[in-house]
C-alpha cells in the first residue's frame, strides 16, 4: 500500500474527519417536517426538499491526499414526517423496518456511462411525451431537483477543489457534474457521489452489485490508452475501498458494521462466459491489503470456475475479515428463474445487503420482509405426539404449521409504505418511464421471508422420529415434561437427545433428507402466496438476526437444547454437534433442493486462524470452497478466527478495536457488537481447534 | 474380520499429504518421545480424557470393513481434490495385520501413511507396498540420543528408512525440531548422506516445536516435563534445499 493510502487509512481509522461534522440540530434542519406537514407538502416532494437541504448544507471536505472525495458531514438525515404523521401511516400501513427504500441495488452502470444530465434530460423528454398525471408530475419534479441539488454539490466540491490546488480533483468533479465517466478515476468519483448521495436521503443498505463488471470498461481503456498503469489503478481502487469505510458509522443498521455495503464479483453471463477479470483480481488484493469491513465481498462461482479463484478467495478468508462469500451460479439462476425472474435478469443477480439475492436495476423486491421460525412449528405440536401414529403424520402437522405461519406473516403484508425516494429513483431502471417513484414498486416486486432454526428444527424431528418413534425409548408423558422442565431431572434423556442423536452436520443422509423435506415444505408453503405489488414470495434459509429474537422465547428443544440457548445462524449446524469435520458438514448441508430456497442465507464455516499457516492450506481451502459448489450448495461464507482472541477481546476490547468477525451476513468489529451476538461468534463450532 | 483401536478420524486434515485428506489415528505407540504432543495415541488400549468440562472416552474399536465403509464414503471428494486418506497414530505399523486387511480393502483411494518406521522391515515392506506415500518420521540420526530421547533403538528406523530409500515409493521426510534436542547441523547432514539422491523422496518437512504440546497431558493426568528448554526456538539448518531438495518448514 502507498505511503499516501497507509496515511489516509490511519486519518480515518483515527476518526479524524469526525471533526467536521454537525448533527441537524446544529444546522437548524430538525425542524423540516413541521414545515411540511404545515404546508402541506407532497411526500415525494419533501423527500427532494429535504435532501436538497442537506447537500446545501454539506460542507466540502477534502482530506489530506484524498483524490476521490466526498465526505459526509451531516451525522443523521431528518425525517420528513412528523410523529404524528408517522402515527396516521402506521394506522394504515405496513411499514418494513424504518420505512425507507433499502437493501436494493442500484444501477450506478446506466449514469456512469451517460452521466446525470442524460437522467435529467429523459425527464424533460417524459414530461413532453405527455400523459404524465398529477402523481407522475409530483415524481418528475422531484427526481430533476435532486439531481439538480447533487449537482450543486458536485460544483461546491470542485470550487473548494480548485481554491486549495487540487486541480485535477476540481475537473474531474467538473465534468462528473453532468457528464458520463471518460476514465476509471472519473468512474469511480462518479460512483463515490452516487452511493454518497442515496445513503444521504436516508436510503440504507446500498449494495455495490457488480462493481468488477460495470467498472471494467473504464478500467480496461485507461489502461491500453495508457492513461494510468497497473498500479495507478489498483492505487485508485484500494482508495475507493478504502473511502466506503468513512461515513459508514453514520449508516443505519441492526450492528455497526451492518450496513450493507456489498459488492459482487465474477459471475457467469446469459450466454454462460465466466466474467471474473482482472479488476475481479485487483479488487481482492486490494481488500486484502486494506484489512477493513467494507465493502464486503461476494464472488460468483459455478462448477467450472478456475480453482485459481477460490484460491484467491481463501487467501482473503485467511487474513479474518468473515469474507469472500461465495455463491452458486448454478443453483442461484435456476431458482431465481423458477421464481419468475427472466433469465437475463436472474443472470445478473448480486447479493443484497447479507446474502439474499437481489437483481440490479429492475427490482424492488423487499427480501427481508420477515421470518418465520421453523423449530417453533415443531415445538409447537409437540403435545399432540399422542395423537400420532408414526413420524410422517406428526410431520404432516408440522407441514401444517408452517402453512399456517405462513399465511398468518403474508397477511400481515397489507398496505405497505415506504418514504418516496427521487434520488434512488434516478438510479433505478424504468422509474421515469413509469413516472413513478421506486418506493411504489418495480419489475419485480418479490417478498423474501428468512427461516431461522433450520437445524434444530432438522435435529429434533430426526430425534423424534428414532426414539420415539422407532426405537420408543421414552414415552410421551416423560418426553413432554422432560422438556417443559427444561430436562430437570432427566439429564440422560437430554444427553441421548443432545450429545447421542444423529444431528444435520454428520452426514448421515437420515438427517439430511429430513432437511430437503422441510425446506421442500417451507417452499410449498409459499407457492401460492402473492403480495398485493403482484409479486411471489420467497423462501431463504437466511435468519439475519432472528436467531438471536427467535431464540429468546423458545423453550427446550427436542434435540436437547436448553431453553435459551441460542439457535444457529442461517444454514449451519447446531452449536453442540459432536462434528465430524467440515467435509461431512458441507455434505449435509448440500443435499438439499437448494433452487428451492433462493432467497439465500449461507452455510457458515468457522476455521481456527492456526489451521492456515502456508500457501499450501489455504489452497486446500480452496478445494473445499470448490467441492461445496460442485456438490451444489447455493451459500457459503467462511470465517477464521482464534477463540481466545475472541475471548480476549471481550475482557479487553481497548486491545482489539480492529478485530474483525462475521456476524450473521456481514463482517463488523467484533468490539462494537452486543454482547448476545459476541457471544454466538465465540460459541460456534470452529474446526482444527 | 480384524479390529483396531483408533482414537480420531479427522476430516480435511490439512497437513497430512496432498488434496482434501481424511486422517485416521491409530492408538498405541512403542515410541517414547518426551515432547510427544499427543500422548493420549501412545497406549494402546482406550482410556479416559478428562476435558474441562467433561469426561469422555479416548479410543474405540472398529473393524476394517467398517471403517473402510467409513473413508470411502468420500471417495469422490478425494479424487476431485487429488486427496485421499492418511494413516497415523500412535504408530500405525503398531497394529499391522488390521492396517494390511484395511489397506487392500481402501485400494481405490489415494493413501498415505505416516511413520516413526519402527517396526520390522517385513512388515514395513507389506504396508508400504500397499500404500501411495510415506510420512517418514526421522527424530534422531544418533543412536545414543535416539535412545535416550525416545525410549527406543533407532535401528529397525534406520534400515527400514533405508529400504523406502530403494522402494521407489514416493515419500516425504519429517523431522520435529526440538530445541536442543535434535535441531543440530550434524543431525540434518547425517539425514541428509542417506536421502540425497534419492528420486523418490518429494520434500521435507521441517516442523517447529510447538509450545502447546504439552496441552492434553493433564488430560490423561500426566505430567509434561520435557528435559529441554521449551521456551526455546529450534536452529533451522535447512541443508536439504541446497541439494534441491524441496523443504517446508511448518
Amino acid at each position: 500500500m502507498k505511503t499516501r493510502l497507509k496515511n489516509l487509512k490511519e486519518y480515518i481509522l483515527d476518526k479524524k474527519h469526525h471533526q467536521f461534522r454537525r448533527t441537524p440540530e446544529e444546522l437548524e434542519l430538525q425542524h423540516l417536517n413541521e414545515t411540511f406537514q404545515k404546508e402541506n407538502v407532497h411526500p415525494v416532494k419533501r423527500s427532494a426538499i429535504c435532501l436538497s437541504e442537506l447537500f446545501n448544507k454539506e460542507n466540502p471536505v477534502i482530506l489530506p491526499e484524498e483524490k476521490i472525495v466526498f465526505t459526509r458531514t451531516i451525522t443523521a438525515i431528518p425525517d420528513i414526517y412528523t410523529p404524528f404523521e408517522w402515527d396516521e401511516i402506521k394506522k394504515h400501513h405496513y411499514i418494513h423496518e424504518r420505512g425507507t427504500v433499502c437493501n436494493i441495488s442500484p444501477d450506478y452502470e446506466y449514469t456512469l456511462k451517460n452521466g446525470l444530465e442524460a437522467r435529467k434530460e429523459e425527464i424533460r423528454q417524459r414530461f413532453e411525451g405527455g400523459g404524465v398525471d398529477e402523481e407522475g408530475v409530483a415524481f418528475l419534479n422531484a427526481a430533476f431537483d435532486c439531481i439538480t441539488a447533487l449537482q450543486g454539490l458536485i460544483g461546491k466540491y470542485a470550487e473548494y477543489a480548485l481554491s486549495i490546488g487540487e486541480t485535477e480533483t476540481a475537473e474531474i468533479l467538473q465534468t462528473i457534474k453532468t457528464k458520463g465517466a471518460g476514465s476509471f478515476r472519473e468512474a469511480l468519483q462518479l460512483l463515490r457521489v452516487l452511493h454518497f448521495s442515496i445513503w444521504e436521503a436516508s436510503n440504507y443498505h446500498n449494495t455495490f452489485g457488480r462493481f468488477d463488471q460495470y467498472m471494467y470498461p473504464y478500467y480496461v481503456n485507461d489502461i491500453r490508452n495508457g492513461v494510468l498503469t497497473e498500479e495507478e489503478a489498483f492505487d485508485l481502487l484500494e482508495e475507493f475501498f478504502l473511502v466506503c469505510n468513512k461515513d459508514s458509522d453514520l449508516y443505519p443498521g441492526m450492528q455497526q458494521g451492518d450496513n450493507g455495503q456489498s459488492l459482487v464479483l465474477g459471475g457467469r453471463s446469459v450466454s454462460g462466459e465466466y466474467l471474473f477479470n482482472n479488476l475481479s483480481k485487483m479488487c481482492l488484493k486490494a481488500s486484502y491489503e486494506l484489512e477493513m469491513i467494507d465493502p464486503k465481498i461476494n464472488i460468483r462461482v459455478d462448477k467450472d470456475t478456475p480453482a485459481e479463484v477460490y484460491e484467491m478467495g481463501s487467501k482473503l478468508t485467511k487474513i479474518g475479515l468473515g469474507f469472500p462469500q461465495y455463491s452458486n451460479d448454478d443453483i442461484v439462476i435456476p431458482g431465481l428463474i423458477r421464481k419468475g425472474y427472466s433469465i437475463e435478469d436472474a443472470s445478473d443477480y448480486v447479493v443484497a445487503a447479507c446474502w439474499e439475492f437481489i437483481i440490479p436495476k429492475v427490482a424492488m423486491d423487499i427480501p427481508n420482509i420477515d421470518a418465520v421460525s421453523l423449530i417453533e412449528c415443531v415445538t409447537d405440536h409437540l403435545k399432540e405426539l399422542n395423537t400420532c401414529k408414526d413420524y410422517n403424520s406428526f410431520y404432516h402437522l408440522v407441514e401444517k404449521e408452517i402453512c399456517n405461519r405462513v399465511e398468518c406473516i403474508c397477511s400481515r403484508h397489507r398496505n405497505l409504505y415506504m418514504i418516496p425516494s427521487p434520488m434512488m429513483s434516478v438510479l433505478m431502471d424504468g422509474t421515469i418511464e413509469r413516472a413513478r417513484d421506486i418506493s411504489e414498486g418495480s419489475k419485480y416486486n418479490n417478498y423474501g421471508i428468512h427461516g431461522t432454526g433450520i437445524a434444530t428444527a432438522v435435529d429434533s424431528l430426526v430425534a423424534i422420529k428414532k426414539y420415539y418413534f422407532e426405537e420408543k425409548k421414552f414415552d410421551y408423558e416423560t418426553f413432554i415434561s422432560a422438556l417443559s422442565n427444561n430436562f430437570r431431572g432427566e439429564e440422560e434423556l437430554q444427553h441421548l437427545l443432545r450429545k447421542e442423536a444423529p444431528k444435520m452436520g454428520q452426514d448421515d443422509d437420515d438427517v439430511d433428507l429430513i432437511a430437503k423435506d422441510l425446506l421442500n415444505s417451507f417452499d410449498q408453503a409459499l407457492s401460492d402466496k402473492t403480495n398485493e405489488r403482484g409479486g411471489i414470495y420467497r423462501a431463504g434459509t437466511g435468519t439475519a438476526m432472528y436467531y438471536i429474537f427467535h431464540s429468546n422465547h423458545l423453550g427446550a428443544t427436542p434435540d436437547g437444547r436448553k431453553a435459551g440457548e441460542v439457535i444457529p445462524a442461517n444454514y449451519s449446524p447446531s452449536l453442540f454437534i459432536k462434528h465430524k469435520g467440515p467435509l461431512s458438514v458441507i455434505k449435509s448441508f448440500t443435499k438439499q433442493d437448494l433452487t428451492n430456497v433462493i432467497n439465500g442465507g449461507p452455510l457458515t464455516l468457522e476455521f481456527d486462524q492456526s489451521v492456515f499457516r502456508n500457501e499450501e492450506s489455504i489452497a486446500k481451502l480452496g478445494m473445499l470452497v470448490r467441492t461445496f459448489i460442485h456438490l451444489g450448495g447455493h451459500q457459503l461464507q467462511l470465517n477464521t478466527v482464534s477463540r481466545d482472541k475472541l475471548l480476549d477481546a471481550k475482557a479487553n476490547p481497548d486491545n482489539y478495536r480492529n478485530l474483525i468477525v462475521r456476524v450473521w451476513g456481514w463482517s463488523g468489529y467484533f468490539v462494537e457488537l452486543d454482547e448476545c451476538y459476541q457471544n454466538h461468534v465465540i460459541e460456534r463450532i470452529k474446526f482444527g481447534t | 474380520m480384524k479390529e483396531a483401536i483408533i482414537f480420531s478420524i479427522e476430516e480435511f486434515a490439512i497437513h497430512d499429504g496432498p488434496g482434501i485428506r481424511t486422517t485416521i489415528f491409530l492408538k498405541g505407540c512403542p515410541l517414547r518421545c518426551v515432547w510427544c504432543h499427543n500422548p493420549e495415541g501412545i497406549s494402546p488400549e482406550p482410556q479416559f480424557l478428562d476435558k474441562k468440562d467433561e469426561r469422555v472416552l479416548c479410543g474405540y474399536k472398529i473393524d476394517s470393513d467398517t471403517l473402510a465403509a467409513q473413508v470411502l464414503k468420500n471417495t469422490d471428494i478425494y479424487s476431485f481434490n487429488k486427496g485421499g486418506i492418511t494413516l497415523t497414530g500412535g504408530e500405525p505399523l503398531l497394529q499391522a495385520d488390521f492396517l494390511i486387511e484395511f489397506l487392500e480393502k481402501v485400494q481405490k483411494v489415494h493413501i498415505a501413511i505416516e511413520t516413526s518406521g519402527h517396526a520390522s522391515t517385513s512388515v514395513f515392506g507389506k504396508v508400504i507396498s500397499l500404500v501411495d506415500l510415506v510420512l517418514f518420521d526421522v527424530k534422531h540420526m544418533d543412536p545414543v540420543l535416539h535412545q535416550r530421547y525416545t525410549g527406543v533403538s533407532n535401528r529397525l528406523i534406520l534400515k527400514n528408512l533405508e529400504y523406502l530409500c530403494q522402494s521407489q515409493k514416493d515419500f516425504i521426510i519429517r523431522i520435529p525440531l526440538i530445541p536442543g534436542v535434535n535441531d543440530t547441523e550434524k543431525n540434518m547432514l547425517d539425514l541428509l548422506a542417506v536421502i540425497k539422491e534419492v528420486k523418490s523422496l518429494l520434500r521435507v518437512e521441517l516442523l517447529r516445536y510447538h509450545q502447546t504440546a504439552g496441552a492434553k497431558y493433564t488430560m490423561i493426568g500426566k505430567k509434561y516435563d520435557p528435559p529441554f528448554d521449551t521456551e526455546a526456538s529450534p536452529h533451522i539448518y535447512n541443508v536439504f534445499e541446497k541439494h534441491n531438495i524441496k523443504t517446508m518448514i511448518l
